[in-house]
């Protein structure tokens, strides 16, 4: 009766069986990596914010304009009939992601995700505000008083005013922004947005506000797909953030005066008996995992026996890491690299900087966490052309090639021949037949243009009026009425093409259409 | 350390049949209503007539088109929410072998 029945009560205190996300205080680090992430913050955002301003051939440079249904991209202007060209370009896109995740692990999701550089951003505010890591974690135990006020207070009005500024350059990439700007509530009297310009401008910011500002490393962890498919492009010659467990296991405090595993008789561990170690350390599956794997076995890591307690090893047998926690601390997702690589990680390259920090500290070589590959930590070679690699880069070429030709060699002029609904054909004088059609002729280039319309066809079909010449100013859209006449005899349905040339013999299309007569 | 920023929930995988079935059974109910409710309104053969004039379709082709538009979307919305529920165990593998 002496033994105690292991119950617990399940409670509001964070013991649920639903665990709710526990809120990361990200430590602020600093190094070549820190500094290379807010270059990239800089150029990246900077684009965001500059672009719409610039002007470019008299027009905005880049410039969603949906009611005119035409998009602006510096010097190409892209029409409803070239989606195609833009649809190439997010293949291209999403190819260029494959590929450089394959060499180089996930630099999209530490350098330059729209998430990472926005939260990063937040998190400086946050942290210029609300002060570092530790007071940041005393501010929120801490009971509402002024201070606390005046420091979230402070930082959300910091945050709004950044998130709306986000959301009105937003909604400039689809509405002229310097208009939007003159207009705009406090500048010009009155509130003078339209109601979508208005929701979208608030909307943005919002969700800017909520994904940077709250979200945060959830959004990675649990909405995102690239985080769930990337493991697909990687393999062991893939550039990952990696621990290496052979010169750092066994982990453990030391006294100072310990000189590196490199510069001590022990050197590195072997491999099977490192991963073994991490596993038993930490207990995590991802360790129990990538410890079978060294093994050489396979299989869950659910099945492989629970760690088994580590002894306490002699100062002599320490390997370099002292177990002081900081990459954890550091890192943004609040995951432990030490236990392999997870698809939480973010490749930010905080756990980098944090180590190389401590490393120095302690008088030991940098490169205890490291961008490295999985063969090179293993002591193998690495390979950078492997199939993969060159599969996707030969495909992100050829598709590269082709949409340059395509957009250098599209035509500036657009034909469409629509016949008349209503009816198939109608009999007029002379016992002629008549069809009727709308031709649409769009003038894509930026200067105005002469057309001659005239029809190829058999049978005696001719276009009633004969060949009509017509004026088409630049980016113009010209909608014509054409009836095409043939003689009685005409029975059933004739193929015909209109053709359109310009003046100057710069452009011609054809569209092939029928003409139909009594069956 | 123990990490306790992470959810220790790791449900073992569920059979085939329940997880095609829990992505093509709502998704297909969710297109069938739109279906019906997007056809209530517009015809098909008219909408035919603004978008592609020159394509021979029936009514019941445009109706049989758009339901499968609809069920390719809504199946799709349905098998990104099962790959985001998967827990963190299903993705966190190490690398394979060479």
């Amino acid at each position: 009766m002496s033994k105690k029945i292991p119950l617990d009560v399940i409670d509001d205190e964070g013991n649920s069986y639903y665990v709710s996300e526990r809120k990361i205080y990200a430590r602020e680090i600093s190094g070549p990596l820190q500094t290379l992430r807010k270059i990239a913050v800089w150029v990246l955002l900077g684009m965001f914010y500059v672009f719409p301003w610039i002007n470019w051939d008299g027009h905005q440079s880049v410039l969603f304009d949906l009611p005119a249904r035409k998009f602006y991209v510096f010097g190409l202007v892209f029409w409803p009939q070239d989606f195609i060209f833009l649809a190439m370009l997010l293949i291209m896109a999403g190819l260029t992601l494959f590929f450089v995740t394959a060499i180089a692990g996930r630099l999209w999701c530490g350098y330059a995700c729209p998430q990472t550089v926005w939260t990063e951003i937040f998190m400086w505010i946050e942290n210029a505000i609300e002060g570092d890591r530790g007071r940041r974690m005393k501010l929120d135990k801490m009971p509402w008083n002024r201070e606390k006020i005046l420091r979230k207070g402070g930082k959300h009005l910091a945050w709004a005013l950044f998130a709306l500024w986000t959301g009105f350059t937003f909604v400039g990439f689809f509405t002229p922004i310097r208009e939007l700007f003159a207009s705009a509530p406090l500048i010009a009297p009155g509130w003078q947005w339209g109601g979508w310009e208005t929701f979208w401008v608030f909307f943005y910011a919002l969700a800017t506000w909520g994904f940077a500002g709250f979200l945060r490393e959830q959004v990675c962890k649990y909405m995102c797909p690239y985080a769930r498919f990337q493991s697909a492009m990687f393999d062991r010659n893939t550039l990952i953030i990696a621990y290496d467990p052979m010169r750092g296991e066994p982990r453990g405090p030391r006294k100072r005066g310990l000189q590196s595993v490199l510069e001590r008789s022990r050197g590195l561990i072997d491999k099977v008996t490192a991963y073994d170690l991490v596993y038993r350390a930490s207990g995590n599956a991802v360790a129990a995992d990538t410890a079978a794997v060294a093994r050489g076995e396979t299989g869950m890591a659910e099945l492989h026996p629970a760690p088994v307690p580590l002894p306490k090893f002699p100062p002599d047998e320490l390997g370099d890491c002292i177990d002081c926690t900081i990459c954890v601390q550091v890192c943004p997702t609040g995951i432990d690299i030490r236990n392999g690589l997870q698809y939480e990680c973010i490749a930010c390259g905080a756990c980098i900087d944090a180590c190389d920090e401590v490393m120095d500290k302690m008088g030991y070589p940098h490169g205890l966490i490291r961008y490295s590959t999985q063969n090179a930590i293993d002591g193998k070679p690495t390979h950078v052309l492997r199939p993969r690699v060159i599969i996707y880069g030969t495909i992100l070429l050829g598709i590269f090639l082709a949409w340059a030709w395509g957009v250098t060699h599209r035509t500036n002029l657009i034909v469409e021949a629509m016949r008349d609904r209503n009816a198939l054909y109608r009999v007029v004088e002379g016992g002629d037949i008549e069809n009727g059609y709308t031709l649409r002729v769009v003038n894509k280039d930026n200067v105005a243009r002469t057309f001659v319309v005239d029809v190829k066809a058999a049978d005696g079909i001719h276009m009633a009026q004969g060949p009509i010449t017509v004026e088409a100013q630049p980016e113009e859209v010209l909608t014509l009425p054409i009836a095409l006449r043939g003689p009685g005899t005409v029975a059933g349905g004739k193929p015909v093409a209109f053709t359109v040339k310009s003046s100057d013999g710069s452009a011609s299309e054809q569209v092939d259409s029928k003409f139909f007569g009594p069956m | 350390m123990a990490d306790f920023t992470q959810p220790q929930i790791d449900h073992p995988p569920r059979p085939l049949a329940q997880r095609i079935g829990a992505i093509l059974w709502p998704s297909f109910f969710a297109a069938c209503v739109a279906t019906m409710v997007f056809f209530a309104f517009v015809d098909p053969l008219v909408l035919r007539d603004e978008t592609f004039p020159d394509l021979y379709m029936t009514r019941a082709m445009g109706y049989s088109i758009g339901f499968f538009m609809f069920w390719l979307a809504t199946a799709s919305s349905s098998l990104f929410t099962w790959i985001l529920l998967r827990p963190a165990s299903r993705f966190n593998r190490a690398l394979p072998p060479d």
